[in-house]
């Protein structure tokens, strides 16, 4: 699969944010912009998710294109 | 007088609801077989799909159970927020996959997949009864849900009793008519009071609770510690361990949830499902917000203990609002069991009418079909609601080994879709382990096991059987007679160079192969 559509590599962020990084992130300090650290990490996270799927999106869309051309 | 007030705002909306189901078929004269009524004709287009596939999992547990969850314990309610960007990732990769398999072979559910696979129907219809096990569960629990919600809304004044029989006959009805579409327009009604009385009371509740955001977060930070990291408030089970491979099964099985695939399979084409994918995590951040209120409760309502902490969010309305809001606060929470619940008795019907009725040879051909499967949705809605009534218990025991029942499918259907090899002899036996392992440390009250999710234990002993099993040959003989290509049996990437996907469509009710 990441062969032929190495771009789906960027689905590995979100994954990374929300699981593994977890035991790093529970905690209440630092207090960012009055959030505990925990929710201000996963919160962030839902914000930097769209854009990671994004970037797997555009490289599909590249894909397409070609098979489009070859098809042709 | 307030009650009045509030029933009299939740029944004007009630009537809203089947009426835009009604609405939603004008133009199709109510034609069209099973596959118009369970996926929409395959024509719904991103928004609607957006706000259907949003909808159904942003259900009743999200708004007031969140709320519950975060007044009781806290952090480890993020889990929902976790598992469910996971599994847009994750569903980037499956939705178009089983979108286009799908679409090229004419099957209108996940069931539908798993026998046309194996070649096997008598698959199709097992897998249907299991996957009604593990779903029943889930309608009763927005029953009782929604009946809550209503009786609350009364004031008291409608007994719980007769709030349970409103709550199933308003979605029976309005399923029967409607079908997939009538789910999706609704969800846009219900996505815009969910939104509308969420962002209201996130920005009311500190204002008028607090001296505003500043204040409340301090406070919360300062008094509130316990319930901001894992494993939160109170002696839970719910450590790091535990949010981490919960999440990541659930963001594995999401994708192949019979509920969430009927939501793919009603997408417009495969590359509408990666577009939703890259914006439906946006929608994630509204789940803060239950949580977020569930703390402010814990300040402004102190006390409420065992189930009563889901009705934290409520209490904190009847507590801040005039009877209208409490009334329109309602009309949302309702909407929220109804559309999951619609989905779920939908994906039922479909099921069993296409995996399990369809065996029998009088019922063949998509009418009939149709016809059968809005009865299927008839007795099983009527089942939750018995069981509602007879063995409130057992049943929330079983929809705690829903998810993670659910998971047990996972080899047989995406492993099996992309790899060849797999017999059907080894992933029944991956199952079969699976399964078994999971009921019993879930009733032996094992679960978690060692801090991690039961569930994810179980997938791990069922992944492990179907390779072991499959490597040493186990119907290897069996799969050899399947003589199908391979191109006719596993699915592709769905990645298509046109912009819509070509292929031959056989949606005309062909029987099963």
């Amino acid at each position: 699969m990441f062969r032929q559509r190495p771009h789906l590599l960027w689905l590995l962020v979100p994954l990374v944010l929300f699981l593994l990084a977890v035991p790093w992130v529970n905690r209440v300090d630092p207090v960012v912009v009055g959030l505990p650290f925990l929710a201000f990490w996963l919160l962030a996270s839902v914000v930097v998710t769209p854009f990671a799927i994004w970037a797997a999106y555009s490289g599909d869309r590249r894909l397409m294109a070609r098979r489009a051309r070859e098809e042709r | 007088m307030n009650a009045a007030v509030a029933t009299s705002v939740f029944g004007a909306f009630m009537v809203l609801t089947v009426v835009l189901g009604v609405l939603a078929l004008r133009g199709r004269g109510g034609r069209g077989g099973i596959t118009e009524w369970s996926v929409g004709g395959r024509s719904l287009g991103a928004v609607f799909i957006w706000v259907l596939m949003a909808g159904e999992s942003y259900t009743s547990f999200s708004y007031l159970g969140g709320a519950g969850w975060g007044y009781d314990f806290g952090a480890p309610v993020l889990y929902v927020v976790a598992y469910m960007s996971c599994g847009y990732a994750v569903g980037y990769v499956v939705g178009p996959m089983l979108w286009s398999y799908a679409h090229r072979h004419g099957l209108v559910g996940i069931t539908d997949m798993i026998a046309h696979r194996y070649g096997k129907p008598w698959l199709g219809a097992l897998t249907a009864v299991l996957a009604t096990v593990f779903l029943l569960p889930y309608i009763q629990l927005q029953i009782t849900g929604m009946g809550v919600v209503v009786s609350t809304i009364s004031y008291g004044t409608v007994s719980l009793n007769w709030a349970y029989f409103v709550a199933f006959a308003v979605t029976t009805v309005f399923v029967v008519v409607s079908g997939l579409r009538g789910s999706a327009w609704v969800s846009v009604l219900k996505d815009l009071l969910v939104i509308g009385t969420l962002a209201f009371l996130v920005v009311y509740v500190p204002l008028h609770y607090f001296d505003g955001y500043g204040d409340f977060l301090h406070r919360v930070v300062h008094e509130r510690t316990a319930w901001l990291t894992l494993p939160g408030h109170g002696h839970s089970t719910m450590g790091t361990a535990w949010f981490i491979s919960t999440s990541l099964m659930n963001a594995v099985t999401v994708v192949i949830f019979p509920t969430t695939v009927a939501g793919y399979l009603g997408a417009r084409s495969a590359d509408t499902l990666r577009r939703n994918a890259v914006y439906l995590p946006a929608y994630n951040l509204l789940l803060f917000v239950p949580m977020l209120l569930g703390l402010a409760a814990t300040f402004v309502v102190p006390g409420l203990a065992g189930s009563d902490s889901n009705l934290a969010l409520f209490k904190l309305v009847v507590d801040a609002l005039p009877a209208w809001a409490v009334g329109v606060v309602g009309v949302a929470a309702a909407l929220s069991s109804i559309v999951p619940m619609a989905v779920f008795m939908l994906v039922i019907g479909t099921m069993w009418g296409r995996s399990v009725l369809s065996l029998v040879p009088r019922l063949r051909g998509e009418t009939r079909q149709k016809s059968a499967a809005q009865a299927v949705v008839v007795i099983a809605g009527g089942l939750a609601l018995v069981l509602t009534y007879a063995a409130p218990n057992t049943l929330v025991r079983l929809s705690l080994i829903s998810y993670e029942g659910m998971a047990q499918l996972l080899p047989m259907v995406l492993l099996g879709l992309r790899w060849r090899r797999l017999t059907l002899g080894a992933a029944l036996g991956g199952l079969a382990v699976g399964a078994a392992l999971v009921c019993a440390l879930v009733f032996s009250g094992h679960d978690p096991v060692w801090g991690v999710n039961a569930g994810i234990v179980g997938l791990a002993a069922n992944l492990l059987v179907a390779l072991a099993l499959t490597y040493a040959g186990l119907g290897a003989a069996g799969a050899r007679a399947d003589e199908r290509p391979d191109g006719e049996v596993l699915a592709d990437d769905g990645v298509r160079g046109a912009a819509v996907p070509g292929g031959t469509e056989t949606t005309g009710g062909a029987p099963l192969a």
